[in-house]
């Protein structure tokens, strides 16, 4: 763990919760400490104001021309024991003509500043001399015919020992706020996020062996349910596509098998018996197209597996969808003419069923699909290959269709899985590896297409295959 | 077709292909040797020293490419033909570029690995080819592309005669289909529907050169191929 960063979300969000809370009651202590000096500052001149008026009455000069405090004004002469106050009158001229006792000899803000106590009541902080603040108040008050200065003073001790009491009290109880704050952020947190907890114990039981499990939403309403929907459905795919894994490794070693066997039985067969080298002959060349068969049933697994697991683009060039097919078509002409099987081409300018996709396994794709039709197709047949522009969906449309036995509406689907053969036989000796739709599916598919049999063909079977159009 | 023997050294840890290897490259008229491992390969390397050695490039202990390396280091004059089921286009440019002469992948036709051990020790420019090739009363011209059978004109298409002229210059080998699909068809690899088209296009030669004749040059080796001689 990082220092500064808390590992656990729990701890986090406990961690965020405490310290947006603290900076909350911070900026609340501020303002009540500033409202709480403000007030009792205020209060203070306004007590020094009343003083003022109240000494005012109070001074006079006696027979000798000294400044006097009328003592008469207490009701008990102990009273002013009580009194806490400052006090110093001075003349125009800078004299102090009296002082109070509870200056003890100091002087309360030394020389009169110019115009001071001029209008109203001047206040200002000053330091005595022994170190301590008062709060004072001046007031140029006239009397007998001359003109005092009266200074006034609080002490601002006791304000300061009251405002640092305050601010020990709040610190206390902050703290003990966010305390509390803090352990019921760790455990409403902990309450929040223990289906969490419980979701991951049970995905970390989930293995191959038991991908049918799945996580026990408790409220699909909230986002940790949303989240626990989101993986059961991850899970779910998982677990279709490792069934379907499972389900194309039994089929491919039963593919495999099959020649193996017949390998195996041709080849006991033939050194049981005592015969002559022709049957020798028969069973080793016998053997050998076993071989051919299985060695195509390897590639088409090696091409499978190879598009599956790295289909770059890289490779990819643009091309009208029609030059791959003539080639192709090409290619089979022999077996077009043998069969006396005609070509209907129609449909759109070449320049309109552009597409850009590797062409070197599109090809492989379009030559399983119209190898596949050809199979089908019975002699004096035709095969129909149509180009479109579907402008909705911006893509290429190549139908291929044939007037062989069509498909089985019950096979649409599954004449695309591994190994699959449908119940139309093809013309005989011309039964292939069972992956060459799955190819051409795989390849479409990759290429950003879709490959589907039309379920509404009357007549044969029509081949639907879309694939992006290329526009440049 | 002159060849003083040529020696050639196998080195395959597979016992059984080894031992397949060895009898039918020896049946080729060439002479043999085997090693079962880099470092066996390599003591009969230098003692025997091969005009040719067939390399498996997945050998215990040692990886066939670093043995590759090794010997171009080394500098010896050997034609190095790869066996190898890593049979991928990287894998052959690896192979190629590493030194070796050839590469083959298995699992492979045997025809075809005599061809091209045949070609590969070929160590003169071959001879121009010839203008005509005869096979029994069967003639080629090569240049005007026409093929006559006892002085009658065969009506040939060009992938017709193209298929002959393969044949016809194979001398009587066995060529396998997937000779056929690489050079005549110039097909990368050998699929299905190029097996139905060679096939188809097979029978339709055989029609036009043998079918009127009482000696049928065309000969089907069932499992490995075809080839054109006289029985």
């Amino acid at each position: 763990m990082r220092l500064g960063r808390p590992a656990s979300i729990r701890a986090r969000l406990t961690f965020w919760y405490v310290g947006v809370l603290a900076a909350m009651l911070l900026v609340y202590a501020v303002i009540v400490f500033v409202f709480q000096y403000a007030t009792l500052t205020n209060q203070i001149f306004h007590d020094e104001v009343q003083d003022i008026v109240t000494v005012e009455g109070l001074l006079y000069f006696d027979g000798h021309g000294t400044l006097q405090l009328r003592q008469d004004y207490y009701s008990r002469p102990q009273s002013h024991l009580l009194v806490d106050r400052m006090m110093e009158v001075r003349d125009l001229s800078g004299n102090t003509l009296y002082s109070s006792p509870t200056l003890r000899g100091l002087s309360l803000g030394g020389p009169s500043q110019p115009n001071e106590g001029d209008a109203g009541f001047n206040e200002h902080i000053t330091r005595l001399a022994d170190g301590s603040y008062a709060f004072v108040i001046s007031h140029v008050h006239g009397m007998g015919g001359r003109m005092v200065l009266i200074r006034l003073g609080y002490s601002l001790a006791p304000l300061r020992d009251r405002m640092v009491q305050f601010l020990f009290i709040l610190l206390i109880a902050f703290s003990l706020v966010l305390a509390a704050a803090a352990a019921a952020g760790q455990f409403i947190a902990k309450r929040a996020l223990l289906p969490l907890e419980l979701m991951s114990a049970r995905a970390a039981s989930i293995t191959a062996h038991n991908l049918s499990d799945r996580l026990v939403i408790q409220n699909a309403e909230d986002e940790l349910g949303h989240m626990a929907l989101v993986f059961n459905h991850l899970l779910e795919r998982l677990e279709q596509s490792f069934q379907q894994l499972q389900r194309f490794t039994a089929d491919a070693a039963h593919e495999l098998r099959t020649p193996l066997a017949s390998l195996r039985a041709v080849g006991e067969v033939a050194l049981q018996k005592e015969e002559n080298i022709e049957s020798y002959r028969e069973a080793l060349s016998s053997i050998l197209e076993e071989t051919n068969r299985l060695n195509e049933t390897v590639d088409s697994l090696l091409l499978l597996a190879r598009t599956e697991a790295n289909f770059g683009t890289e490779d990819a060039e643009v091309f009208a969808i029609g030059e791959p097919v003539r080639e192709i078509l090409n290619l089979l002409g022999v077996l077009l003419e043998d069969r006396r099987i005609r070509i209907e081409t129609a449909g759109v300018y070449e320049s309109r069923t552009r597409v850009r996709a590797s062409r070197g396994l599109l090809r492989v794709a379009l030559m399983n699909v119209l190898h596949n039709a050809l199979k089908f197709s019975a002699e004096d047949a035709a095969l129909r290959i149509t180009y479109h522009h579907l402008s909705a969906e911006d893509c290429v449309q190549l139908v291929v269709e044939d007037e062989g036995p069509g498909i089985d509406p019950s096979e649409h689907e599954r004449i695309f899985e591994r190994f699959f053969r449908g119940h139309q036989q093809p013309r005989q000796g011309e039964n292939g590896t069972g992956l060459g739709l799955p190819i051409a599916r795989l390849i479409i598919e990759r290429s950003g297409g879709t490959i589907r049999f039309d379920k509404t063909a009357t007549a044969g079977a029509r081949c639907i295959i879309r694939l992006p159009a290329y526009a440049d | 077709m002159v060849q003083a023997r040529s020696k050639i050294l196998v080195v395959e840890d597979d016992r059984k292909l080894s031992s397949a290897l060895v009898s039918g490259i020896e049946a080729a008229g060439y002479e043999v040797s085997a090693a079962a491992s880099a470092e066996e390969g390599f003591f009969l390397l230098h003692r025997l020293q091969p005009d040719l050695l067939l390399l498996d490039l997945t050998l215990p202990n040692r990886n066939g490419l670093e043995v590759l390396q090794q010997i171009r280091q080394e500098g010896l004059d050997v034609r190095v033909l790869i066996l190898t089921s890593h049979n991928t286009i990287d894998d052959r440019v690896a192979g190629l570029r590493t030194g070796a002469d050839d590469y083959m992948g298995k699992p492979f036709s045997f025809p075809e690995l005599i061809a091209r051990i045949e070609a590969l020790l070929r160590r003169v420019l071959p001879p121009s080819p010839p203008q005509k090739l005869v096979v029994g009363d069967l003639t080629l011209d090569v240049r005007a592309r026409a093929a006559t059978r006892s002085d009658a004109k065969l009506e040939l298409t060009a992938r017709e005669f193209d298929l002959l002229l393969y044949l016809a210059e194979s001398n009587g080998r066995t060529v396998s289909r997937e000779m056929l699909a690489r050079d005549v068809w110039q097909e990368t690899s050998r699929y299905t529907p190029l097996d139905n088209v060679i096939d188809v296009q097979m029978a339709r030669l055989r029609r036009k050169i043998d079918d009127p004749f009482e000696v049928k040059l065309l000969q089907t080796v069932r499992g490995i191929g075809f080839s054109l001689r006289e029985p």
